[in-house]
């Protein structure tokens, strides 16, 4: 059997095609797949638990007709303790002792203060937010599945927890093939939606001050949940 | 006196169907007023004294607020459950929504649900109006265009950082302008750290209900309990995990319980002491047909002190009419002691009619000594202050002076004329052998029974070995109570859920209740941080003060309200916010554009709210079913146990000018420990004074005199010595035990020294007399003793303690006051006779 030149490049190209098709394609993971990859993440976290790293943020709030864009930087210590500033033209900075949550507007000289002890309801929230950072009891809190796509690999996670499934409907989380997040997605039950990237991923230890917070001289500070 | 015994030998003998009659007609009239006037007040709280704030405002929070409606449910799981938990947990509050007794349940803080917040929305309104006017102004001022506009772009900074501020408040409060109105219920939030709905370590769940309960009698309670219970075996379907346990508190709980188990009590109670004073009666006699007429006779005295009591009080205590059994304890005694001497003088020979007029002869002063110390020492309940006591005191008083007269006259119709004497009597041969040696060398007893008594008397005054004092209300609780389980599985697992002081408050009017809850919350928020107590809430926010209102909506007329709409809109726009999201801060504009026309009508607050809101938790802890009687509530730092404590909030929560009520269980208790000790000294000591003056009285001698005061204190001492070395604890009730021994105590020695300072046949009398009074005494502890099968353990710690103090009365008339009284004053020509001639002189 004999093929042109024209006809044997067409082939060769298509194969080609289906084939990097075929790699770029989701490859779900098998429930041991799943162990063996949180078991590394769990090692990995062990051995590296400070991280810092860029972010780009897009959220989708139902109190908003539109989606808002926000970049920063983010900080986290393992188990809980994080910090995260915000740039732009709405600057803030949050930061967490793991036992009380502060935001700060700089341009406002406002801040508020959450306590996250004692059943707070920001709890199941926090848990949320900080699980694409921390990935620790990943598997008693949700319903964990993998797909693998190229050198990356998506956990998606379903909230096991009443209280976090109040606040979460599924919260995908993309990681690399170093186990950094590069990518968490955040669905809510309300509809909104937080999109956020990772980049320029640093593991040096960080100092305890970057999860301290003192409010500036002046700054209005209020208590929205009480106590 | 007799002519007196003659006439009832007679009439018990001859006139027998005359007697009968009067029987029959005594027990008639006395059903009669009890059918028809029978009225049981079934509240326990009667029990405790008046007089007392503490008290009062315990029964008024008990009676007017919706509370006792409240019954308490709590889920608790296992460790590895609590996930499974919080996905059940609101299922079971679906299924108790729906019983046909539940009117609405609290199964999280309403602040987290869309009708919570769409309730609270409801009645804002008039609550902002009632702000007071430098908080009011600072709200409205809200409404400016300038700060509309500042106000959401800060929001949508928020938004953007992520902070949580922005949904909460758009969602309850999107103009900012109701959150000052709404504190009382955002501070509710704040309190589920006080008052949490779940255990820090999540295995408990609480689900506060309200009932239907249509009143709060004894039998409601009981009916509402036993469709719960149904509801309890039911409640747990779809549940797949390990163990799962359904508690359920609350005075519904407790009331139904309390009143089965005194019913439990009662009968139990006077099973036991039928078959035991029973068993002793025959083991004494060998006799069946005068323990009928014993039994037939305390019937009727019950009954007569029940009539009488319905005719003076009108009322009687349910508790009261439990504690009637102790009047059973203390007829017994009388029949026994007459019938004794009865049967003695059969067996001698003497002929029925005769020795019915010999019993009665030899041994009615003493019945009549006994009676009179016995109803005095009850009456002197009357000084107690508390209505379930002094019922206690005159019933009983009405019940034994009956029982001294009935015993001594209608018993004999049950002693049949013609019996056998008895061949052998042990336990009469026994009493003759001791009163033989005692007559014989009483200093050889007084020598054992002398240091043994004084040893108890020491070890009763030692301080170094403490007589506990129980003055909580778990102390009152029944045995095994589901209720008091639940409650303390509940405190155990959510310590910081102690019961706070309650400040009770009633006004006039609105205006004054509102400003005596501004005074009060001003002053309780200065105690707070000065860290004298750890915090408090009351219904200021929520007591409106026309004044106020109307102050307000004469401001609102100058709010430019187009201007704000305005200035919203192009705010919304701005910010892209969505419009939906704002409806509700449309339509307050509208609501208070509207209300500051000055013909406009503001409805009560508490008519817009459902009746099924979850809110009605916090309004009926404040508000009694009359609005202008209300509560506030002070949490302390530590839980209410000490008269330092009391004290120090006595003094320092009332504020100069407002009329309070301070009150709960703890307080009130802890307030009434130093009634409870002046119960046990001043009216112990008052009767004791009686009981001395009356027996100097009787005996006009001295050294019996001594003797018999000697006896009382020694027993009294033994018995503190006994609770001490048994670790049986006095409560509030069990104080009463004193009162009781020291009547009986004195009664046993009148019994004995009465004879002894007498008779002519000394061996044979005091025989005849000892034998009777140990039966009694051995029937009385046995009584006593079988209350300890009580549920109660009020009713169980005082069977107890009574036990102990006759046991020791008993032992100490015997052992001691007789040697005493042989070696004090010896009757006999001497004291050193020989058995033979004893006999001799017996013969």
């Amino acid at each position: 059997m004999n093929f042109s030149t024209n006809t044997r490049k067409i082939f060769i190209f298509a194969f080609l095609v289906a084939l990097s098709c075929l790699s770029a394609r989701a490859e779900p993971l098998s429930p041991d797949e799943v162990k063996t990859l949180l078991a590394r993440v769990r090692e990995k976290r062990a051995t590296t638990p400070n991280l810092q790293a860029d972010f780009q943020e897009r959220r989708k709030v139902h109190l908003l007709d539109e989606p808002i864009a926000t970049s920063g930087k983010v900080w986290f210590q393992a188990p809980n303790k994080f910090r995260r500033e915000n740039k732009g033209n709405a600057p803030s900075v949050t930061v967490s002792d793991g036992q009380q949550l502060w935001i700060y507007y700089p341009k406002f000289k406002s801040a508020e203060r959450y306590s996250l002890a004692k059943r707070s309801p920001l709890d199941a929230g926090v848990t949320a937010l900080t699980a694409g950072l921390s990935l620790q009891n990943l598997e008693s809190n949700y319903h964990v599945t993998g797909s693998k796509e190229g050198d990356h690999v998506i956990l998606e996670l379903q909230p096991r927890v009443p209280s976090l499934r109040r606040l979460l409907q599924r919260l995908e989380i993309t990681l690399d093939s170093d186990l950094h997040v590069v990518q968490t997605r955040m669905l809510q039950p309300n509809g909104d939606e937080i999109v956020t990237t990772y980049a320029n991923h640093g593991h040096a230890p960080l100092p305890a001050n970057v999860f301290e917070f003192t409010p500036p001289a002046g700054t209005d500070i209020t208590t929205p949940l009480g106590k | 006196m007799m002519q007196f015994s003659e006439t009832v030998a007679q009439l018990v003998t001859k006139r027998r169907k005359l007697m009968w009659g009067i029987v029959v007609a005594i027990a008639a009239l006395t059903l009669v007023i009890l059918v028809t006037r029978i009225q049981l007040d079934t509240e326990v709280l009667n029990l405790l004294p008046r007089g007392f704030p503490s008290v009062e405002g315990l029964k008024v929070y008990n009676n007017q607020f919706e509370q006792t409606r409240e019954l308490t449910f709590a889920l608790l799981c296992q460790p590895d459950d609590i996930d499974k938990l919080e996905e059940f947990a609101p299922k079971f509050a679906e299924r108790l929504k729906s019983q046909p007794w539940c009117v609405r349940v609290l199964a999280g803080s309403p602040m987290e649900t869309p009708q919570g917040i769409a309730d609270l929305q409801r009645i804002a309104l008039p609550l902002l109006l009632n702000l007071e006017p430098d908080e009011f102004d600072r709200a409205i001022s809200l409404l400016q265009p300038q700060k509309i506009q500042e106000r959401l772009a800060q929001l949508r900074h928020a938004i953007e950082s992520g902070s949580p501020r922005p949904e909460i408040e758009l969602s309850l409060d999107p103009l900012g302008l109701i959150a000052p109105a709404l504190k009382p219920f955002a501070g509710n939030v704040a309190l589920e750290g006080d008052q949490p709905l779940t255990s820090p370590d999540n295995t408990m769940r609480l689900f506060p209900v309200v009932t239907n309960q249509p009143s709060i009698s004894a039998f409601e309670c009981q009916r509402l309990m036993k469709q719960v219970n149904e509801f309890r075996a039911s409640a747990l379907q779809d549940w797949d995990g390990g163990k799962l346990e359904v508690l359920v508190t609350g005075r519904s709980a407790y009331v139904s319980e309390v009143s089965l188990s005194m019913r439990h009590d009662i009968y139990v109670t006077l099973l036991g002491s039928i078959a035991l004073v029973g068993a002793v009666f025959f083991i004494g006699f060998h006799r069946w047909l005068p323990l009928v007429g014993m039994g037939f006779s305390l019937l009727l005295c019950c009954l007569i002190a029940l009539a009488v009591g319905l005719l003076i009080f009108h009322h009687l205590n349910m508790v009261t009419v439990g504690f009637c059994a102790i009047l059973v304890g203390l007829g017994v005694d009388f029949a026994i002691l007459i019938y004794g001497r009865y049967q003695q003088r059969r067996d001698e020979g003497v002929t029925h009619p005769a020795a019915i007029a010999d019993s009665i002869h030899h041994l009615g002063r003493a019945i009549f000594f006994g009676a009179l110390t016995t109803a005095v020492g009850f009456l002197a309940l009357v000084l107690s202050n508390s209505s379930g006591f002094i019922q206690l005191g005159v019933l009983i008083a009405i019940g034994i002076s009956a029982a001294a007269v009935l015993m001594t006259t209608i018993f004999f119709l049950f002693i049949p004329s013609r019996t056998k004497p008895r061949r052998s009597d042990w336990i009469l041969a026994a009493v003759k052998t001791y009163v033989g040696r005692m007559l014989h060398r009483p200093r050889t007893i007084l020598a054992f029974s002398g240091p043994v008594l004084i040893a108890l008397v020491t070890i009763a005054i030692l301080p170094q070995i403490p007589l506990t004092f129980i003055a909580n209300a778990r102390s009152m609780e029944p045995k095994n109570s589901r209720a008091g389980r639940a409650l303390s599985l509940i405190m155990e697992k959510m310590p910081v859920r102690w019961e706070p002081v309650l400040g009770i408050v009633r006004a006039k009017d609105e205006q004054q209740l509102h400003d005596y809850w501004k005074a009060i919350s001003e002053h309780w928020a200065q105690l707070q941080r000065n860290g004298a107590i750890k915090s408090f809430s009351t219904p200021y926010a929520l007591a409106l003060a026309p004044r106020n209102i109307e102050r307000n909506r004469e401001r609102l007329a100058s709010v430019d309200f187009e201007a704000a709409r305005a200035a919203l809109k192009s705010a919304l726009a701005q910010n892209r916010f969505s419009s939906a999201a704002f409806a509700s801060a449309f339509q307050l504009l509208d609501q208070l554009q509207i209300s500051a026309s000055p013909d406009y009508r503001i409805r009560p607050w508490r008519d817009e709210l459902p009746q099924n809101s979850a809110w009605w938790f916090l309004i009926d802890r404040y508000f009694g079913h009359d609005p202008l009687l209300t509560t506030g509530f002070v949490t302390t730092n530590q839980p209410v146990s000490t008269q330092e404590q009391k004290s120090a909030l006595a003094r320092d929560l009332p504020d100069a000018g407002v009329p309070i009520t301070l009150s709960g269980w703890s307080y009130t208790l802890t307030d009434l420990v130093p009634w409870s000790r002046r119960q046990l000294l001043f009216i112990s000591a008052l009767m004791a004074v009686f009981d001395a003056s009356l027996l100097a009285v009787l005996y006009r001698d001295l050294r019996l005199w001594l003797v018999q005061v000697l006896t009382l204190a020694f027993a009294i001492g033994a018995m503190i010595a006994s609770m001490k070395l048994l670790h049986v604890p006095l409560n509030l009730l069990n104080v009463l035990a004193f009162r009781l021994v020291l009547a009986i105590g004195v009664d046993y020695g009148i019994y004995v020294l009465l004879v002894w300072q007498r008779s002519t046949d000394v061996a044979r009398d005091l025989a005849g007399v000892i034998k009777p009074v140990v039966l009694a005494g051995l029937t009385a502890i046995a009584g006593f003793g079988s209350l300890g099968w009580a549920h109660n353990p009020t009713l169980s710690g005082l069977g107890v303690a009574c036990a102990l103090g006759l046991f020791w009365s008993l032992g100490a008339t015997i052992f001691f006051t007789l040697p005493a009284a042989v070696a004090a004053k010896p009757k006999l020509p001497d004291e050193r006779l020989n058995k033979r001639e004893l006999q001799h002189e017996h013969a």
